[in-house]
């Protein structure tokens, strides 16, 4: 290529040179080469640093004429001989010399461009800002770091901002953690809401949130309990999750067969784990409290353990966390 | 052979720049391809100039004896003018299928290395068949290394620090001497530095097929080259390993070793036998197969990443052989 150099320079406007310029671009494009590639071509042709700049996807590339990359975080001279990738120019090609391009100068810069849009196009995506499949790719741990770092930017997500991934069942949500998120989510029906992170974070975020979400109940009569869940409140009850949905508890067996006495069984149960004191409970159900008392009774000679000293209670408050990680299983 | 499988591909930048001087290579080689070659047109030569890189080196060129009867040959001397520690010498032979090149071939990459650690390069002019069918080519070669090692004082290294090294055929040639200077107690060598070294007449491992017609250097060109040096003895029982180190059947007892290959050439496993059955002996050597290289690629596309990291790689093997 050096050599080639040589040649080009030597020959600059003949049509020989130029058709090789052609060849090599093509060349690269047909061999599937990627950015750095195509920047170092078109850098060792003309002979002077060449850059690739693409504000809204993030990509700066820069290599000197010896073929190295040379990184520099200051933005291209406007006087630099220039050709725009795409049409809102946002995205730029430059030799880094100034001057009006001479023949083979413009056919670097256009061949250069050309395979750069292609290769930007096939690996970095061009999803418009309104496409809801972005947000599932940034907080997909499996995309590329810098494919949900261009995701942020389309999204517009500050860099020093934190949000919280949301889980639903329909898909994931972002919320901006500063700007008090409780009332949007409350209409979302079941949701499960994850650390407030960097957007860099946002698939560790929804991880914790899609955790979450199995601790969120439908709020029916057959899955009493709260529909939106906040990973950081879960404390050590989150580890239940990783239990295998196949996993044999016994006193999830003994709870299921309470249950199955009547309808009266789980909400009785639930108020009261859910709730302070047996009295709360009662007021919850709008029980006279003696008539609660008398249904808490049944309910553990049906489930087998009593449930008014504290560690039976954590038992019944495990037992129903797992009734509901087992209704709604990871998906 | 049984089944051709497809070939590896080409690594992007190379592909690109194979595209780019595909009209400025001869398809095929031939007599008639041969003098166009040797016309010089194609293969870039250095002048005085370019050695000297603006007086950091101080070039002769001395007029030695051959071997017995055999004619004087010329060895290009470029001497650091200013070294910064103890010299070496790399003493060079010149690729080129056997048949084409001369002294100055391929001496740039060795002033590189020459600058960084303090090298007297010697590189040697060597009788190219066909019109010199072996043992001309090896003969001059060793002639060479005879008289450089002989006058290591003169010329200023510490005979301890002395490699071979040469690209393509002169890998092969190299190959060579460290085997002769072995077995006639030549010759103590530091190192030999076989870039995609030419070592196998046979010319019929799988890559030799599956590159058929691809790349640079090909099978029919590499026929052409050994059937030039051997004539009808190439691919023979008994051709010595002197003409084709691959032929060697002890290869115990040899200098550190640097190989490197494409893993889209013709001589891709060769190569890679040469140097598993160094380890076999119980050697040194370093062998690096370089994705989607052909032949020469890094003299022919010196800016493509992968052609930088091969010439990176050789640059650290001898920091390691030298200053180590």
């Amino acid at each position: 290529m050096k050599d080639l150099a040589v040649r080009l320079a030597a020959l600059d406007a003949d049509a020989g040179a130029a058709l090789r310029v052609i060849a090599y671009f093509d060349g690269l494009t047909e061999n599937k080469a990627g950015l750095q590639a195509i920047v170092r071509g078109a850098a060792v042709l003309a002979g002077c640093p060449a850059r690739l700049d693409d504000v809204s996807r993030r990509v700066h590339v820069r290599v000197d004429p010896a073929g190295n990359a040379a990184p520099d975080p200051t933005p291209p001279n406007r006087s630099w001989m220039r050709t725009e990738l795409v049409a809102d120019g946002s995205a730029t090609l430059c030799l880094e010399r100034t001057g009006e391009p001479g023949p083979v100068e413009a056919m670097i810069l256009e061949r250069a461009a050309g395979a750069a849009r292609a290769v930007l196009d096939r690996t970095r995506g061009r999803a418009p800002s309104t496409d809801p499949a972005l947000v599932e790719l940034i907080v997909d741990p499996s995309a590329p770091s810098d494919v949900r770092r261009q995701a942020a930017v389309t999204l517009k997500l500050g860099e020093s901002t934190r949000y919280r991934a949301v889980a639903r069942p329909t898909g994931p949500l972002l919320l901006d953690a500063d700007a008090g998120a409780g009332s949007a989510v409350v209409a979302l029906g079941r949701a499960g809401i994850g650390p407030a992170v960097a957007p860099a974070e946002l698939p560790v975020s929804y991880a914790a949130a899609r955790v979450a979400l199995r601790f969120a109940a439908d709020g029916t009569a057959e899955d009493p309990g709260p529909a939106v869940v906040r990973y950081e409140e879960l404390g050590g009850l989150a580890l239940l999750a990783e239990m295998p949905d196949s996993a044999d508890v016994p006193d999830l067996r003994a709870l299921e067969h309470a249950i199955a006495a009547g309808p009266w069984v789980l909400s009785t149960l639930h108020a009261f784990a859910d709730a302070a004191s047996l009295r709360g409970a009662a007021t919850a159900l709008r029980l006279h409290h003696s008539t609660f008392q008398d249904r808490i009774a049944q309910a553990e000679h049906l489930l087998g353990w009593p449930v008014r000293d504290p560690h039976g209670r954590l038992r019944l408050q495990l037992a129903l966390a797992i009734r509901r990680l087992r209704r709604h299983p990871a998906s | 052979m049984t089944t051709i499988l497809p070939p590896p591909p080409f690594d992007p930048e190379l592909g690109a720049a194979l595209t780019v001087f595909a009209d400025m290579m001869p398809r095929s080689f031939d007599t008639e391809t041969l003098a166009m070659m040797r016309s010089g047109t194609v293969m870039a030569v250095p002048t005085d100039d370019d050695l000297r890189r603006d007086g950091t080196f101080r070039i002769e060129e001395r007029v030695v004896p051959g071997l017995g009867d055999d004619p004087d040959i010329t060895l290009l001397i470029c001497t650091p003018v200013s070294p910064t520690g103890t010299l070496g010498c790399v003493y060079h032979t010149h690729g080129g299928g056997m048949v084409i090149g001369d002294r100055r071939t391929g001496v740039v990459e060795m002033l590189d290395w020459a600058a960084q650690f303090n090298l007297v390069v010697v590189s040697v002019e060597y009788r190219l068949a066909p019109e010199n069918p072996h043992p001309a080519l090896i003969d001059d070669c060793y002639a060479g290394l005879l008289w450089t090692a002989g006058h290591a004082d003169e010329l200023g290294f510490e005979p301890g620090r002395m490699i071979v090294a040469g690209g393509s055929a002169g890998g092969g040639l190299a190959a060579a001497l460290a085997l002769r200077a072995r077995d006639e107690g030549g010759p103590e060598l530091l190192g030999q530095m076989l870039i995609c070294p030419m070592l196998d007449d046979r010319n019929d491992t799988p890559s030799a097929h599956q590159m058929a017609g691809l790349g640079v250097w090909d099978r029919n060109a590499n026929e052409f080259g050994w059937t030039a040096l051997l004539g009808d003895q190439q691919g023979a029982p008994g051709v010595s390993p002197y003409a084709a180190p691959a032929r060697a059947e002890d290869l115990s007892g040899l200098p550190a070793t640097f190989i490197d290959v494409g893993s889209a050439e013709t001589f891709r496993d060769e190569d890679v036998a040469y140097a598993s059955r160094i380890w076999q002996a119980g050697g040194r050597a370093e062998l690096h197969v370089w994705p989607g290289g052909f032949h020469g690629f890094d003299g022919i596309a010196p800016a493509a990443q992968v052609s930088r990291d091969a010439r990176e790689a050789r640059v650290r093997w001898l920091n390691r052989l030298f200053n180590g």
